[in-house]
């Protein structure tokens, strides 16, 4: 039984408040460091970077120190170390990034106009301007390449998930093993394999398809661990509760289990396409670079954006290596998009 | 808000060496507590019980200022420690911990360390030092009735021992600080009755040199163990508050308010 | 990395397989496996005959002598697996303490949105595609670190392994140290944030009862605690460093002299390797090659089961 208020009582968090001479000792740590080594730079002339580590890091752990030893006490030193030490090496790997991020739009951003997407290359010299050419031919190929990749490892991917999970076999636990082990196959050593296997030999011309082959060994482990593991996943009451119902083993999976896992199975698909859209290694050996669009994968030449970024950076011409960085954005952004699409479909879960 | 119930009377005349004063506890939006007003007499333990949910942990740990680690934690009110609000401008709230310590629900000693450093951990963690580790070592697990049973493994690591060692390890590594105030959030809930046994006659020995705080929701235990005890409730969305606060006798034989009284017979709870 | 269930089979419920419908669909996951598992036996034949044969010629010197001549049919290639450890090695000396940084602050010192945020560039950064890289690396980041590698030289080079003999220093195991530096850290630092969340949470409020500081709970409780995982994390990681091919390529001079001077202007690294050779080599030469590819795909193995035990054996622990 409570009262009416008379007083009104307010949440305050007592803890964060500062007396007025540790902000002040605060605001000093924060500032002074950086403002002194940007004079000292100045002085020195000493390149950005160099600056940032010899001069800056040390004069901040400093004044993080003292601040933390006269606020707080002699406790304090070692969390201001701490604190410092981390946002530092977060920011020197955010700096790394951020200038990734950067030239990617900055040096890519001019040959990617909307003609760049549906034109190729074929008329296109390492000096022609911008406005004409673009990697048309470079995403159908990625397109076809990969797509065919993901047509066959899709499916058996999970199938061998399936395999993983819904059997007894005594099998199992030797195709688990492998199929681990070969997550860890050097993307060199399955286009070289392809070509040493497949084309050397005669069997296969040389063609798009070979890349597709180098690029199914490379999804196919990372695509059968993670459905296993999103198979794994779907409680055994529901299983139990369809087959209790007399559902044979396939219905249950194909009306319970499934649908249970999709989301799961998509983010899968997604993130192992993802992972294998930027591989320039195997095309690279496999996979001449055509100029122009070709659809077929089973005979002639084909480009595709790895191997159209490569084939950019022989030139030295300014615009050479524009379209290069063009192509490098444009890949960027499609690894983007996948990573987002299988983000969406990840949240969706039962 | 004014509290209703009154400062509850001091027990013996005694001393008291923490008391709160109007406490209120938020989180985010949400009120949680509303104006607790307790003493908690030195040399004694008080006992808090209440059903489940009207925020007697959440209150236990505005004591040791643990509240404020949660996010979106907001208080009001004071927590005197011998008489300074800890939660003054300018206290460390790293020395409060070292002088008010705290016994988890569910025992938790580091499994990467041994007997002896578990013992030793808070000296480590909060940077105090002691003179002679070996004594302390001795002295506080004798203190939490651990000693005789772990004398010659010290050095074994900690996750060998029992659930009912284990509790009784956590006590000793609170104890080696050495705190005025010893905060325990229903230590026995996770044991069985002969730990349950050992870890309260535990609690009777320590709590004749320190204040003792314990969270229980078992009413036979709080009657056993404590001198005083606070009755806690929370109705439907409100604010938990506590409704009578005393000497556990008249608490649980003489209750001065009906929900008490319907408490402590089982009618609810 | 979620719970999966423990016991898996529905042994208790001995259903047999009936029916058509049935029938396809295990004998098609069957069929999917055993080809999965054919597969990977055609690929160890064929590799595994691939060294055999360039083995058997070039004997033990294909690791250990320094001469690359497909014209004269002679490989070797330690002068490459002495690179790819040394850039991996010096790459794992960036990468740790920035993995381990990042995740430390996702967990316990960013607010809620924030680490949420960074969880998600982290993992979105593991996709990085290494052409991307390369191409930055090569362009912008190489003439750079040049220069950072001029000054190390200048006021440190009289130390073992920092000298360079030849005035320039792009195409260092230097840079290409910090390039897969920068390939190996959305790995480490995705498996470094899973261990150390998965720190019991009792724990930590225990540590932090006992008036523990942040630098304290951190170096008494929650890293010994997670360490094993971390190690495993860290072995990750360089597992993908060992494997990277492109970015590496375009960054490093390849030269087959073996060379521990991370400043020099050349070095070696067998991925890139294979890349940049498999175009002038004879039939004899892909060979060699490919077995060049299985030391390192062995080595990769090797440092991928190590790193798995080490995840294993802290979730085996966590979960007890």
């Amino acid at each position: 039984m409570t009262t009416e208020t008379l007083r009104l009582v307010t949440p305050e968090t007592p803890w964060r408040v500062r007396s007025k001479s540790q902000l002040v000792y605060i605001f000093i740590a924060s500032t002074l460091p950086a403002a002194l080594t940007f004079l000292i730079a100045d002085q020195m002339k000493l390149a950005g970077l160099i600056a940032l580590t010899i001069v800056f890091l040390p004069l901040q752990l400093l004044a993080a120190s003292l601040a933390a030893l006269i606020t707080v006490g002699k406790r304090g030193i070692l969390d201001a170390i701490l604190t410092v030490s981390v946002l530092f090496l977060m920011l020197t790997m955010g700096f790394l990034l951020g200038s990734v991020a950067l030239s990617l739009v900055q040096k890519g951003f001019k040959a990617l106009s909307f003609h760049a997407i549906y034109q190729n290359s074929f008329y296109v010299t390492s000096v022609t301007s911008l406005e004409y050419g673009g990697l048309g031919h470079a995403l159908v190929g990625t397109l076809v390449i990969v797509g065919i990749a993901v047509i066959f490892a899709v499916p058996i991917g999970i199938a061998v998930g399936v395999f993983l999970t819904e059997t007894q076999s005594r099998m199992r636990g030797s195709v688990r093993f492998l199929s681990q082990a070969m997550t860890g196959l050097p993307s060199i050593v399955s286009g070289l394999f392809v070509f040493a296997f497949l084309y050397l030999t005669g069997w296969v011309q040389r063609s798009a398809i070979l890349g597709s082959v180098a690029l199914f060994l490379l999804m196919l482990p990372t695509i059968i661990r993670l459905s296993e593991e999103v198979l794994k996943l779907v409680p055994q009451e529901l299983r139990y509760a369809a087959l209790a119902l007399g559902a044979p083993r396939h219905k249950a999976f194909f009306q319970v289990i499934f649908p249970a896992a999709r989301s799961g199975i998509i983010t899968t698909c997604l993130l192992g396409t993802a992972r294998v859209i930027g591989e320039t290694a195997p095309l690279i050996v496999l996979v001449t670079y055509l100029p122009s669009t070709n659809f077929n994968p089973l005979s002639g030449d084909m480009a595709s954006i790895p191997t159209y970024i490569y084939s950019w950076l022989k030139f030295s011409t300014d615009l050479a290596n524009q379209r290069a960085w063009g192509g490098a954005l444009a890949l960027m952004i499609l690894v983007g998009v996948l990573f987002t699409l299988a983000r969406f479909f990840g949240r969706k879960r039962f | 808000m004014e509290s209703l119930n009154p400062i509850p009377s001091n027990s013996f005349g005694a001393d008291v060496h923490l008391s709160t004063k109007d406490v209120h506890v938020w989180f985010g939006q949400r009120h949680v507590l509303e104006g607790v007003n307790l003493e908690f007499p030195v040399n004694s333990v008080t006992a808090l019980i209440g059903p489940s949910g009207c925020g007697k942990s959440t209150f236990i740990r505005t004591l040791n200022r643990m509240h404020e680690l949660i996010p979106n934690a907001k208080l009001a009110g004071e927590v005197l420690l011998k008489g300074q609000n800890i939660y003054a401008v300018g206290v460390d709230p790293i020395q409060v911990r070292i002088n008010i310590g705290m016994v988890f629900q569910k025992p938790n000693p580091f499994p990467t360390m041994t007997i002896r450093g578990n013992v030793l951990s808070g000296l480590r963690l909060s940077g105090k030092h002691s003179r002679n580790e070996d004594e302390l070592v001795e002295n506080s697990l004798q203190a939490a009735s651990l000693w005789n049973e772990v004398k010659d493994r010290l050095d074994s690591p900690a996750g060998s021992l029992s659930g009912g060692q284990q509790q009784r390890l956590c006590i000793a590594r609170a104890l080696a600080l050495a705190p005025d105030v010893l905060l325990m959030d229903e230590p026995c809930s996770a044991l069985d009755p002969g730990s349950t046994i050992r870890i309260e006659e535990t609690i009777r020995s320590i709590s004749k040199n320190m204040t003792v705080v314990i969270v229980t929701h078992n009413m036979q235990q709080a009657q056993r163990v404590s001198e005083q005890t606070a009755f806690f409730l929370a109705e439907d969305n409100n604010p938990g508050y506590v409704v009578e606060a005393g000497l556990t006798n008249d608490i649980f034989h003489n209750p001065k308010d009906k929900r008490t009284e319907d408490y402590v017979s089982g009618r609810f709870g | 990395m979620a719970k999966s269930q423990e016991s898996f089979d529905l042994v208790d419920l001995k259903l047999k397989v009936s029916g058509r419908g049935d029938r396809l669909f295990f004998g098609f996951s069957s069929v999917a496996a055993y080809f999965a598992f054919s597969l990977v036996f055609l690929i160890v034949i064929f590799l595994g005959n691939a060294s055999f044969s360039t083995f058997k010629t070039q004997g033990l010197a294909f690791f250990t002598g320094s001469t690359w001549d497909d014209a004269a049919g002679v490989y070797q290639i330690f002068p490459m697996l002495v690179g790819s450890v040394l850039c991996s090695i010096l790459g794992l000396l960036i990468s740790a303490p920035i993995s381990i940084a990042i995740a430390y602050f996702i967990e316990f010192m960013a607010p809620p949105r924030l680490a949420k945020a960074l969880t998600n560039i982290v993992d979105l950064l593991a996709a990085l595609p290494s052409i991307v890289i390369a191409i930055w690396g090569a362009f912008v980041f190489a003439p750079v670190a040049a220069q950072w590698a001029q000054i190390i030289n200048n006021k440190l080079g009289f130390i073992p392994g920092l000298q360079n003999t030849s005035g320039t220093f792009v195409g260092s195991p230097f840079i290409a140290g910090w390039i897969l530096a920068i390939m190996m850290t959305p790995i480490i630092t995705s498996v470094c944030r899973e261990i150390i969340g998965s720190v019991d949470k009792d724990l930590v409020s225990a540590a932090l009862a006992l008036g523990g500081t942040r630098f304290s709970t951190m170096r008494r409780v929650v890293i010994p605690t997670a360490r094993g995982g971390i190690t495993g994390g860290i072995l990750l990681g360089l597992g993908r460093g060992l494997g990277e091919t492109i970015a590496v390529l375009y960054v490093l001079n390849l030269v087959f002299i073996v060379n521990f001077n991370i400043l020099e202007n050349y070095g070696g690294s067998v991925a890139p390797m294979i890349a940049a050779y498999y175009g002038e080599s004879s039939e004899v030469g892909v060979s060699a090659l490919l077995a060049a590819g299985v030391a390192l795909f062995l080595i990769t193995l090797f440092v991928n089961l190590i790193a798995q035990i080490f995840v294993g054996r802290y979730e085996k622990k966590m979960a007890s």
